[in-house]
C-alpha cells in the first residue's frame, strides 16, 4: 500500500504527538511504533482489494460531515446488567470503575501513564500481528491515538457480563481501544451498546489464555453513525471465543474481526445480523487463521436489506500447514426485501492442511414466497409475516449466542425494532 | 357456505389453463370430498381459494358466506374463516410454533375487530388442544415444522385448524405420506371439529382417508372440471375401478 | 516418475514394457518431433508484430489492429492477483513465431502436408490423414466423426472435413485463413468479446497471435459433426499464442473440442491464448477442453505457463453456452472461461476439473455476468491438489440491477491429497437486484479414508483406489464431456495423480 495521502496521516500525527508524550513508557513505545506503522502503510484507498466493496473515504477523511445526533435510548439488557460502565462523547463517564470479583478493570487513560503493566504485552501487539497478510492501517492509527478504552483483566469466572454503554451527542470523533486479557480458566462476557461517537474507530484486543473463555455481544444502532471496529484476538488451547454483533442502524459500518487460533482444541465463533434500511452500508470482514490442531471456527452472518441498503461480507478461513483436524464453517446470507438493495460477498478459503473439513455457503435472494403465503393463509397480515420471516432468517445468527438470556434479550429487542418500523 | 361458479384459472407465468370452469356448492356443516387423478387441478383449486400467488383467475367466482373471496388478500380470507391444511406444510426455522400460532390467532382476531387472546388464556387453550392431537410440549416449542416427521406436520396443521376455528376447512391431500395410525389420529382431529356448522372440503387421491372422515358428497375432478358428483358410494366406486372408467364415461 | 529409465529384465517383451509405460502415468506426450523449423528472430518488437502479420499475408487493418494492441501492451502491467508464483517472464527471450520449414509453401490439401507432421498427430492419437480420407465416404455405423484443425507451434497444419462442412454452410478453418478469406466476419466479431485491452496476456495475444481456429455456424444449422482443434507446442523457447473465434448465428448449434500437449522440456514455455465465442438468438455452443500441456517435472522444472482468456458473449436471447474443462497439465494455469449473459433467458454453464500435482499451480474459475432478464448460470468446479501443488478456484457471479429473475448455483469442491499441497477458494458474489437468487456452496476436505479403505479391502491398490475415488468426486463434470473426451479425461485423472500417494 502506498501512502498516497500522507497529509491526512501527518495531520493526525500532530494529534498523536501530544498523546504519545503524555504516555508512560510502555504506552509511549506502543503508540510510537503504531504511528510509524500507520505512516508506512498509508491510508486505505478505494482501489485496495481489501476495500473492494466498501469505500474507506468516510473513515479516513479529515473533514467528514458528521451529523449531530441525539443519544439513543437503549433499554436492551436492562434486566441483566449489574456491571455497567458508561462513555459519554468518547470519554469515560463512570468515574469509579466497578470492582468485581475475579476481574480488574482500569481505564486506558489512567493506565497509560503508569509504567509496568500486564497490558503492555497486548496493547498494539495483537493489532500488529493482525497486520499480515492484509494491512489495516486504520487499526494501527487507533493504537497510536486512542484516547480512551477499558483494560479488562479476568482472572477467574466473572459471574455477570460487563456492559459498556456509550452515548454521544453532537459531533464527535471517537478513537477507543479496549484490551481484554482472559487468564487460564477464566471467563468473561463483554457487552457493548450505544455509540462512542458520530464517527468511531474502535479496536478491541483480546488475549484468551489456554482454557479461557471470552464472550462478546455488541449492539450497533446509532443513527447516522460511521463505525469502524476491529477485534484482534489470540486464542490459546482448549479456549473459547464468541462474538455476536447486531446492527440495526448506522450510515456506514465496517466490523473487522481478526482471530488467530494458536492453541489446540479451541473454538471460535463470529456471528452477526443486520437490519438495513435506505442509507445503510454494512460490512463484515472476518479473517480467521487456524494455526493449531483440532480447532473449530464458525462464521454466521445474516443481512436483511431494503430501500437501497448495501450489505458486504468478506470472510476468510486460512488453515496453515499442520493445522490438521480443522473444522471451518462459514455462512453468509442476505435477504433482499426490495429491488434496490445489494449484497456483495467474497467468502474465501485458503487451505494448506489436508485433514480438514471446511465449507462455506452464501446465498442471496428475496423472501420465500411459499413461506409468506403459508403465514398469510393463517391470517397473519403481510407486513407481520415479513417480520416473522425476517426473524426466522436471522435466528441462526442469534443462535450462536451462548447465553440463552442474552440471546432472548437480543431477540426481543429485534422484535420491537421490527414492529416499530 | 362456499359457492364456486365457473371458476377458470391459468398460470400467471405461462399460458396454461388448469381449472376449466369448476362449479361447487358447499352447504354449511357438510363434508365434501374431491377426488381425482394427479394433475386434475385439485391442489390448484385449494391454492386459488386460499389466495396463493402465481395463478390468474380468468373467469368465474368464489364466495364465502356471500363475500367474494377472490378479491381478498390471503390473510383476509383466513380472517373470514377459510383455512387450508397444506399438503406440504412449510418449515420456518427460528420461529417457535407457539409464537407462530399466537401471532396467527391474534392477527385474525385483530382483523375481525375482536380483542386479542391473552398469553395465559392462549397457553391454556393450546395445551388442551395439543393434547388431543398427541402433540407434546416439545413440538410446541420447536420452530414451525422444522424437523417434524410427516405425521407431526399434518397433526400440526390440524392443531392450527383447531386453534383458528375456521368456518370453511380445506384439506389438501392430508393423507399423503401418512401411515394408518397417523392418518387415524389426523382424522380424529378433524372429526372432533365437525360440529354441524363447520364445512369441510377434503381433497384426496385415495379413498382410504374417507373411511375415517366420512363425506356427505363426493366429487370427481378431472382435467380441471368436476366430472361427476354423488354420495359416499362414488368414492368406493373409484376405489374399486380406478379413475379410468369414470373418465371414459364422461369423455 | 519417468519410465524411460526403467530397467527391463530379460524375457520381458516390448509390448509389456509399453503397457507398463502407458499405465505408469509418466507424461505420455513429452516426446519431440525432429523437424526443420523456421523462426522469427527472438524477442518482441513492432517489427516482430509486422513480421507475423506478413507471414500470415494479412490485410492492412489486421496489422493496424495488432500494432495498436502491441502499443497498448507496452503500457500494461503483469497482473499479480492470482495465487501463482513463477519467475518473471523475459518477454524478449522468447520466439514469437515458429513454423515447420515444410509449411512455407501452404499445402493445398492434407495430402501435401509434411509426413512428419502427420506422423506427429497420429502419434498423439489425432490421425489427420485417415480421417480426412473418410470425407465423402460413409462413416462406419455408430462412429462419430470429428473435424480437426491441427495447430503446430505457430501455424495451422491442416483442417479436415472442410468441404463437407462447407456443404452445410459451416466455415471451419484456421484463423489466419479466415482473416484472408472471410474478413467481413472476422472484422465484425474479432475483439468484440475480449476487448484488445482486456488484460495483459490477452492484449499480448492480440499483438502476436499467429494462428488458431475460426468457426462460423450459419443461422438454423446444427453443425453436422463435432469440431476440434489440437494444439501442439513443439519448438523450444517458443511462445504459442493462439486465437480462436467461434460465431454461432441464430438457432445454430456446435460442439467444439480442444486438446493441447507439448514436449517435455527443462525450460518453461509460454502459452497465452484468447478464445472468443459469440452466440446470437437461440444459439448453443458446447466448448470442451482437455488441457494437458507439459506440467513440468516433479521438482517444478519446465512446463507450460498457461495464461488463457476465454469468454462467451451470449448476445442473443435464449442462447446457451457450456464450458467444460479438464485441466491437468501446465506448470502454471491462469484461466477463467466466462459467460456474459446479455440476452434475456440466456444460460451459461461452467464445469471444471482442475488437477494440480507435484509443483503445479492452478488458478482457474469462471465469471458469470448476468445482464439480461431470466438468465441462468451454473458452476460446478472440482479442484484436486496433490504433491506440493497449489490449486485455486477464483470466480465471479454478478447479478446486475436489470438481470431480474435470474439464477445462479455454484458448487465448488476441493480435495486435498497429502499435507504439502494447498486448496483455495476465492469467489466474488455481487447481487444487485432481489428477484435473482444466488446460491454458492463450497467444501474442502481430504480424500475420504473410509472410501479408500473400502476400495482397498476389495483388492484395489492405493493409487487405483485414489483414482477411483477422485473420479467419483469429479463425476458431475466428467458427465458433461462428450463421450470420447470423457473416457480420455477419466484416464487422465488417474495419470495426473501418479505419485500423489504413498
Amino acid at each position: 500500500m502506498v501512502a498516497s495521502s500522507p497529509k491526512v496521516i501527518s495531520d493526525r500525527a500532530l494529534h498523536d504527538a501530544e498523546l504519545i508524550s503524555n504516555s508512560g513508557a510502555w504506552a509511549k513505545n506502543a503508540r510510537q511504533l503504531a504511528s510509524a506503522r500507520a505512516q508506512e502503510q498509508g491510508l486505505p484507498q478505494r482501489r485496495d482489494e481489501y476495500w473492494k466493496y466498501t469505500r474507506p473515504d468516510v473513515f479516513v477523511q479529515k473533514n467528514v460531515a458528521l451529523i449531530p445526533q441525539a443519544c439513543p435510548e437503549i433499554g436492551i439488557f436492562a434486566d441483566q446488567m449489574k456491571t455497567e460502565i458508561v462513555f459519554e462523547n468518547a470519554k469515560l463517564a463512570t468515574h469509579h470503575l466497578p470492582e468485581i470479583d475475579n476481574c480488574k478493570i482500569e481505564s486506558l487513560s489512567n493506565a497509560s501513564t503508569l509504567d509496568l503493566h500486564w497490558v503492555q504485552d497486548i496493547y498494539g501487539k495483537l493489532e500488529l500481528a493482525g497486520q499480515k497478510p492484509v494491512e489495516r492501517s486504520l487499526a494501527a492509527l487507533n493504537t497510536a491515538m486512542a484516547t480512551e478504552g477499558l483494560l479488562v483483566h479476568a482472572t477467574g469466572q466473572v459471574s455477570s457480563p460487563i456492559r459498556i454503554h456509550s452515548v454521544s451527542i453532537g459531533i464527535t470523533d471517537a478513537v477507543i481501544h479496549h484490551v481484554v486479557k482472559v487468564e487460564a480458566g477464566a471467563s468473561v462476557t463483554l457487552i457493548e451498546t450505544g455509540q462512542y461517537g458520530a464517527r468511531s474507530n474502535v479496536v478491541i484486543e483480546v488475549d484468551v489464555a489456554d482454557t479461557g473463555s471470552f464472550h462478546h455481544i455488541r449492539v450497533q444502532d446509532g443513527k447516522e453513525s460511521h463505525m469502524l471496529t476491529h477485534i484482534f484476538a489470540s486464542i490459546g488451547a482448549d479456549a473459547k471465543f464468541k462474538s455476536f454483533t447486531l446492527t440495526t442502524d448506522g450510515k456506514m459500518t465496517r466490523n473487522e474481526c481478526i482471530l488467530d487460533l494458536v492453541g489446540d482444541n479451541s473454538s471460535v465463533t463470529v456471528a452477526g445480523a443486520c437490519l438495513g434500511d435506505s442509507n445503510f452500508h454494512h460490512d463484515d470482514t472476518v479473517f480467521i487463521t487456524h494455526d493449531a490442531v483440532n480447532c473449530e471456527s464458525r462464521q454466521v452472518f445474516k443481512k436483511v436489506l431494503r430501500n437501497g441498503a448495501v450489505g458486504v461480507f468478506q470472510g476468510k478461513i486460512l488453515v496453515k500447514a499442520g493445522a490438521q483436524k480443522t473444522d471451518g464453517y462459514q455462512i453468509s446470507q442476505s435477504l433482499l426485501l426490495d429491488e434496490d438493495s445489494q449484497f456483495l460477498a467474497k467468502p474465501e478459503l485458503e487451505i494448506y492442511a489436508d485433514d480438514v473439513a471446511c465449507s462455506h455457503g452464501s446465498t442471496s435472494g428475496a423472501i420465500d414466497e411459499e413461506a409468506l403465503f403459508y403465514l398469510r393463509s393463517r391470517g397473519v397480515p403481510e407486513p407481520k409475516a415479513v417480520d416473522l420471516l425476517t426473524l426466522s432468517f436471522i435466528a441462526q445468527a442469534i443462535g450462536e449466542i451462548e447465553d440463552p438470556d442474552l440471546a432472548q434479550a437480543i431477540l426481543s429487542y429485534l422484535t420491537d425494532i421490527l414492529e416499530a418500523r | 357456505m362456499l359457492e364456486i361458479k365457473n371458476l377458470c384459472v391459468q398460470l400467471e407465468e405461462e399460458d396454461k389453463q388448469i381449472l376449466k370452469g369448476v362449479n361447487l356448492s358447499l352447504e354449511a356443516g357438510k363434508v365434501h370430498a374431491i377426488m381425482g387423478p394427479n394433475g386434475s387441478g385439485k391442489s390448484t383449486l385449494s391454492y386459488v381459494l386460499s389466495g396463493k400467488g402465481g395463478y390468474e383467475v380468468t373467469e368465474g367466482s368464489a364466495h364465502l358466506e356471500g363475500n367474494d373471496i377472490l378479491e381478498m388478500e390471503p390473510e383476509e380470507r383466513a380472517a373470514a374463516g377459510l383455512f387450508l391444511a397444506f399438503q406440504y406444510p412449510v418449515e420456518i426455522p427460528g420461529v417457535g410454533n407457539m409464537t407462530f400460532l399466537r401471532t396467527a390467532v391474534n392477527s385474525q382476531r385483530k382483523l375481525r375487530g375482536e380483542p386479542e387472546m391473552s398469553a395465559g388464556e392462549f397457553l391454556k387453550v393450546v395445551r388442551a388442544k395439543a393434547k388431543d392431537l398427541k402433540i407434546d410440549a416439545d413440538m410446541l416449542k420447536r420452530p414451525v415444522n422444522v424437523g417434524f416427521s410427516g405425521g407431526e406436520k399434518k397433526r400440526n396443521e390440524i392443531l392450527q385448524m383447531a386453534m383458528l376455528e375456521p368456518k370453511m376447512c380445506i384439506l389438501d391431500e392430508t393423507d399423503s405420506g401418512l401411515d394408518v395410525d397417523a392418518m387415524k389420529l389426523v382424522a380424529q382431529g378433524v372429526n372432533a371439529l365437525r360440529d354441524g356448522k363447520r364445512t369441510f372440503l377434503v381433497i384426496t387421491h385415495y379413498q382410504r382417508l374417507l373411511d375415517h372422515i366420512k363425506p356427505d358428497v363426493v366429487h370427481i375432478m378431472a382435467a380441471g372440471r368436476i366430472i361427476k358428483s354423488g354420495g359416499p358410494e362414488l368414492a368406493l366406486e373409484v376405489e374399486n375401478n380406478g379413475y379410468a372408467d369414470l373418465l371414459e364415461e364422461t369423455a | 516418475m519417468v519410465m524411460d529409465d526403467v530397467q527391463v529384465k530379460d524375457g520381458v517383451d516390448a509390448q509389456t514394457v509399453d503397457a507398463v509405460k502407458a499405465l505408469s502415468g509418466a507424461y505420455k506426450y513429452g516426446w519431440n518431433t525432429e523437424i526443420e523449423m523456421e523462426y522469427a528472430p527472438k524477442g518482441l518488437s513492432e517489427d516482430i508484430v509486422r513480421l507475423i502479420s506478413s507471414k500470415n499475408e494479412e490485410p492492412e487493418w489486421m496489422l493496424d489492429w495488432r500494432l495498436a494492441a502491441y502499443r497498448r501492451w507496452l503500457e500494461m502491467k503483469e497482473p499479480d492477483w492470482a495465487m501463482v508464483d513463477y519467475p518473471k517472464i523475459d518477454f524478449q527471450d522468447q520466439y514469437y513465431y515458429a513454423r515447420p520449414k515444410s509449411m512455407e509453401e501452404k499445402p493445398k490439401s492434407l495430402d501435401d502436408v509434411d509426413p512428419k507432421l502427420l506422423e506427429t498427430y497420429k502419434k498423439l492419437g489425432i490421425p489427420l490423414k485417415e480421417q480426412a480420407l473418410l470425407a465423402g465416404v460413409e462413416a462406419p455405423e455408430g462412429e462419430r466423426r470429428v473435424a480437426v484443425d491441427a495447430v503446430f507451434d505457430s501455424v495451422s497444419v491442416g483442417t479436415t472435413f472442410q468441404a463437407e462442412l462447407m456443404n452445410a454452410g459451416v466455415i471451419f478453418c484456421s484463423i489466419s485463413e479466415a482473416i484472408r478469406e472471410h474478413p467481413e466476419l472476422v472484422r465484425k466479431y474479432l475483439g468484440t468479446v475480449v476487448p484488445v485491452s482486456d488484460n495483459y496476456y490477452a492484449t499480448l495475444n492480440c499483438a502476436v497471435f499467429s494462428d488458431g481456429s475460426f468457426v462460423y455456424i450459419p443461422p438454423g444449422v446444427r453443425c453436422p459433426m463435432e469440431l476440434s482443434t489440437y494444439f501442439r507446442i513443439n519448438a523450444e523457447n517458443t511462445g504459442q499464442f493462439e486465437r480462436t473465434l467461434i460465431i454461432a448465428d441464430k438457432e445454430s448449434y456446435v460442439s467444439y473440442l480442444e486438446g493441447c500437449t507439448a514436449p517435455q522440456r527443462d525450460i518453461a514455455q509460454l502459452h497465452a491464448a484468447v478464445v472468443e465465442l459469440v452466440l446470437l438468438d437461440d444459439a448453443e455452443i458446447k466448448y470442451s477442453t482437455v488441457q494437458n500441456w507439459y506440467p513440468g517435472d516433479e521438482n517444478g522444472k519446465g512446463g507450460i505457463y498457461n495464461f488463457v482468456t476465454k469468454r462467451a458473449d451470449c448476445r442473443g436471447d435464449r442462447s446457451k453456452v457450456m464450458w467444460t474443462q479438464v485441466e491437468t497439465g501446465s506448470a502454471v494455469t491462469w484461466k477463467y472461461p466466462s459467460c456474459v449473459l446479455r440476452g434475456d433467458d440466456s444460460q451459461g454453464e461452467f464445469y471444471s476439473i482442475a488437477i494440480a500435482n507435484n509443483m503445479q499451480q492452478a488458478d482457474t474459475g469462471t465469471k458469470m455476468v448476468h445482464l439480461g432478464k431470466n438468465t441462468k448460470s451454473r458452476i460446478v468446479s472440482k479442484g484436486i491438489s496433490a504433491g506440493k501443488a497449489q490449486n485455486t478456484y477464483r470466480g465471479l457471479v454478478s447479478m446486475h440491477p436489470k438481470a431480474k429473475n435470474s439464477r445462479n448455483y455454484t458448487q465448488c469442491d476441493s480435495l486435498l491429497i497429502g499435507d504439502k499441497c494447498g486448496a483455495h477458494t476465492v469467489p466474488y458474489i455481487e447481487v444487485k437486484n432481489n428477484s435473482s437468487r444466488v446460491e454458492h456452496e463450497a467444501t474442502t476436505s481430504k480424500v475420504d479414508d473410509d472410501q479408500l479403505f473400502y476400495c482397498r479391502s476389495r483388492g484395489m491398490g492405493e493409487e487405483d483406489a485414489v483414482a477411483l475415488v477422485v473420479n467419483g468426486f469429479c463425476k458431475e463434470v466428467l458427465q458433461a464431456l462428450p463421450m470420447e473426451f470423457a473416457m480420455e479425461a477419466q484416464a487422465l485423472v488417474a495419470i495426473s495423480l501418479e505419485g500423489s500417494v504413498g
